[in-house]
């Protein structure tokens, strides 16, 4: 059948909701485009993306998130694999409790999360009934800080990475691979770095650039914890600058949409949904 | 002397020794030290009074206080109301890519468009739709100069509930899609075939068969949305400046200042939105659940 | 006219032709079949029965109406799948009384008429349990309850075992043959398995590349095949090359065998080229009983499946089979021993006419 009559078999309605979809997806996009696009009276210029990539508060907030970003996916992956690895391989009864606990973040988000990091670590921890301190309140510390916004973003990216890492694994069958590999005389560090790793390439890869979306744009872990991250500087710079914030949610858009669209190309299949709310 | 052995029996799941947790022990420690901590910490102080004892005065204390309950309501409603209209609008156009018959490229478009758009909350959005329908925004201009309605005078403003809703659905109806594609594509083409063979029209079919047979996905799509929008934060705050006084910005002033006077009344608050997280969470799990019997 | 004829039906889908030149005039309560390999056709041309697919040329009349172009919802047959297709939210009685509720039955007479099917599919207790609930070969009898419960003219059945397992597929379509013949209605049967299509037909209809090879009956068309795809497809066989010798003595080389047909070849030349088929179980040892043909070969290798024993003899560069009934008491050759085989005359089957 030509492509013309198959346009035709289809109904009304089909395109009807499709073509309103596409009008309320791409409606804001090009408002918030023709909006940073006005910065010069007159003409239209990337004046404000010129100004707002100029801004050294950007490049410092920016760089900060993307190191936060990268750390993140790191401590992610070093969670994670071998969790998932082990529990394919040596304990099944485990999984009930460990799927439990990567959906928690959805019952427990982003807001809820910060001020219990907050409470409990702004002040010393300590084993309960007795005296002895564990940890020093972080918050006092920068780096405690970091600790903590790490380990937040890690809980926030937990359900995908998981999820991703997890059915990697089932499709590739980690559990006969092992084997086989045990069977032809292979230590545990060989099987690891030269048969898991290689095989849950797209699974990380998935992984990592979602937690990399989540963390670059987030907010609320980011500002309440007094990181000069990049999320709270695109929020303070709207309420004080009209077009160099446009031009940031433009490009903002532009990477998110990268980020999802190789994530398409190596799954090869549905999309995957985030959220920094 | 001939013995002769049997072969060595494969071995099933090796038996649960201790030795064997030691695996996921990392990955527990990390849960308890980042998040079940920070959720004890807030169970348990919102059962604490001020002079450190136990109390359920500050639980009750959520019903009484007016702030605190306008705020729940207005959540609720923000929440229910952007998952139901989100949902509807969500299926519709996940129908019309899949059994609705748009074309193959259309669809893999729409998937890939909706899992930007479900991820492109927080303050980028808030921008974006202002550029769109603030005071200054390119569809407020085009009302008033073309068809000479100026919104603002009519009372809409998008820094409201109005304007919030809106804002919301950007990344509810793809969510939406996300899900309910496939589950659409679930709908095996023989049912409609029998269908039709019983005598049964298209209406009829949908109506007896398919919206039934979808109907636990749906819900537990919607139920989903709705905990999606409850939590929210980021994109409130950036577009309304925590001028509309929903749940997450109410324990987001808390944090900041204790504006509630009572500390153990702010974790009572925290673990209120975790009750209704929870429940819609069991709620999308268990429909789940019913879909993924039928649909086997 | 014939209860259910299909006239010079045709199907192309864009380039492909699915069907082409299709004629059959099935009568009242007979069960034909539709027997052939994957992508001949048959599978389409049911669909046209069931109005799934409108064709390209020809008609279609059942009971002297023309359906040729009505919707499906519209003509009064039932159609059987091979994934059983029972709705997943409706209940066993939900399924079966879903076309009456249709067509607007009062309630009484939708619960009598559901128990009624119920009864002749033999799962009356079963009522209330929901498709999940059930095997594929209790799902199958429930979709056949629902698609007879509205009486329809014809009954068509998608590959109805294809996806269930042996034991069942045996068990199941002795079923359905029997409640189709007591209740008398009219059915085609679409299968790729030609022991199906064999034990339960009145007729078959043999495809190929989207034409009909042969109709008739079972024992027709096993016996005398009328096409090398038909003789091949259908049962076991042993197919060769042959060179007429002498047409007025039926007489014709096989490699180095000669042998004698009993169809005449009066009116073929020396040296002409023939195609031949004999079935494997018309060969016999020559010891138990001589017959017109007598061929001497080596035992290749004998295997043993049950009720037959299938031994494979050679003859200078000639393989062929031969299935002999298993007989405990037999004594059978060694492989590598030479044997006299014979058959008769009329097992000589002449395949290119």
């Amino acid at each position: 059948m030509t492509w013309l009559s198959k346009i035709r078999k289809v109904p009304f309605w089909s395109w009807f909701w499709f073509l309103l979809g596409v009008l309320y997806f791409v409606l804001p996009l090009y408002a918030d485009f023709e909006f940073s696009l006005k910065m010069e009276r007159g003409r239209l210029s990337f004046k404000a993306y010129e100004m707002a990539f100029q801004d050294p508060e950007f490049l410092r907030t920016f760089s900060y998130s993307i190191m936060l970003a990268i750390l993140t996916i790191l401590v992610s992956i070093a969670l994670v694999v071998p969790t998932a690895y082990w529990i394919r391989l040596k304990l099944p009864q485990a999984r009930r409790i460990v799927e439990f606990i990567t959906l928690m973040p959805f019952v427990v988000p982003a807001i809820i999360l910060v001020f219990g990091l907050i409470r409990i670590y702004s002040s010393p921890l300590e084993i309960p009934f007795t005296s002895i301190i564990l940890i020093q309140p972080l918050t006092n510390f920068k780096i405690g800080t970091n600790i903590l916004i790490i380990g937040g973003y890690t809980v926030l990216g937990l359900p995908y990475m998981y999820r991703s890492v997890d059915t990697g694994m089932r499709t590739v069958d980690v559990r006969t691979l092992t084997e086989a590999a045990q069977s032809m005389g292979a230590n545990w560090g060989t099987i690891i770095v030269k048969i898991i790793l290689p095989n849950v390439r797209t699974a990380l890869l998935s992984g990592a650039l979602l937690t990399f979306a989540i963390v670059v744009g987030e907010v609320v872990l980011a500002s309440f914890l007094g990181i000069p991250a990049f999320g709270p500087y695109l929020f303070l710079l709207g309420q004080h600058r009209a077009y160099e914030p446009t031009a940031l949610a433009f490009t903002a858009f532009l990477l998110t949409w990268a980020a999802m669209g190789i994530i398409q190309l190596v799954t090869g299949g549905q999309g995957q949904a985030a959220g920094a709310h | 002397m001939v013995t002769t052995t049997l072969p060595a029996q494969k071995e099933k799941a090796p038996p649960s020794t201790w030795k064997n947790w030691i695996g996921v022990i990392p990955f527990f420690i990390f849960a308890l030290l980042f998040l079940f901590l920070p959720s004890i910490r807030l169970f348990v102080g919102s059962f604490t009074d001020a002079g450190g004892n136990f109390t359920f005065a500050n639980i009750l204390e959520l019903f009484s206080q007016r702030v605190i309950m306008d705020a729940f309501k207005i959540s609720i409603q923000l929440s229910a109301l952007t998952a139901v209209v989100g949902g509807i609008f969500g299926f519709l156009l996940a129908y019309s890519v899949t059994v609705g018959g748009l074309p193959k490229p259309m669809r893999s478009g729409l998937i890939t468009f909706s899992g930007v758009a479900s991820n492109f909350a927080g303050v980028p959005l808030a921008f974006a739709f202002t550029a769109t329908l603030g005071r200054t925004g390119i569809i407020t201009a085009v009302l008033k100069n073309v068809f000479n309605m100026n919104i603002y005078d009519q009372g809409f403003n998008l820094y409201s509930f109005i304007g919030l809703s809106l804002t919301y659905m950007y990344f509810q109806f793809p969510l939406m899609v996300l899900i309910m594609a496939p589950a659409l594509d679930g709908l095996k083409k023989e049912w409609k075939e029998a269908a039709q063979n019983l005598g049964a029209s298209n209406a009829q079919y949908w109506l007896k068969v398919a919206l039934p047979v979808l109907l636990p996905s749906i819900l537990g799509s919607m139920i989903l949305l709705f905990g999606n929008a409850f939590g929210a934060y980021a994109t409130a705050y950036a577009l309304t400046g925590g001028a509309l006084p929903i749940v997450t910005i109410l324990i987001g002033a808390q944090i900041r200042g204790d504006v509630l006077h009572n500390p153990g009344l702010g974790f009572a608050m925290a673990m209120g939105m975790v009750f209704i997280m929870a429940v819609s969470l069991g709620g999308y799990s268990w429909l789940q659940s019913r879909t993924e019997r039928w649909l086997k | 006219m014939a209860y259910l004829e299909l006239n010079n039906i045709s199907k192309v889908f864009g380039k492909t032709t699915a069907v082409e030149d299709f004629n059959l005039q099935v009568e009242k309560g007979e069960l034909v079949s539709f027997l052939g390999p994957s992508g001949c056709g048959k599978t389409t041309t049911l669909r046209m029965v069931a109005g799934f697919e409108i064709p390209t040329g020809g008609q279609i009349t059942i009971d002297r109406n023309d359906v040729t172009n009505k919707s499906p919802n519209q003509r009064d047959v039932g159609m059987i799948f091979q994934s059983y297709a029972l709705f997943p939210n409706l209940t066993v009685a939900g399924n079966v009384g879903f076309g009456l509720k249709i067509a607007k039955k009062p309630a009484e007479e939708i619960k009598k008429r559901v128990a009624e099917m119920l009864d002749l599919i033999h799962m009356p207790e079963y009522g209330n349990r929901y498709p999940y609930q059930l095997s594929g070969g209790q799902q199958q009898r429930v979709a056949l309850a629902r698609a007879l419960a509205l009486s329809p003219d014809v009954l068509l059945l998608d590959e109805p075992l294809s996806a269930l397992d042996a034991k069942i597929r045996v068990s199941l379509r002795a079923e359905i043959r029997s409640i189709q013949q007591e209740l008398g209605i009219t059915a085609i049967y679409v299968t790729h398995d030609q022991e199906e299509a064999l034990s339960i037909s009145d007729r078959i209809v043999v495809m190929y590349n989207g034409h009909i090879e042969q109709i008739g009956s079972p024992f027709q068309v096993y016996n005398f095949p009328e096409t090398a795809f038909v003789a091949s497809f259908i049962g076991t066989l042993n197919a060769f090359n042959a060179d007429i010798i002498d047409p007025k003595t039926n007489s014709i080389q096989v490699g180095n065998v000669q042998l004698i047909t009993e169809e005449s070849l009066q009116d073929r030349k020396v040296g002409d080229k023939l195609m031949i088929a004999i079935r494997p179980e018309r060969l016999n040892f020559s010891s138990e009983q001589k017959k017109a043909n007598l061929i001497n070969c080596q035992i290749e290798n004998i295997t043993f499946l049950g009720s037959i024993v299938r031994i494979e003899v050679k003859t200078g560069e000639t393989h062929f089979f031969m299935d002999t009934f298993n007989n405990p008491f037999l004594e059978l050759p060694k492989i590598g021993e030479t044997v006299e085989i014979t058959c008769s005359r009329q097992a000589v089957i002449i395949l290119n006419h």
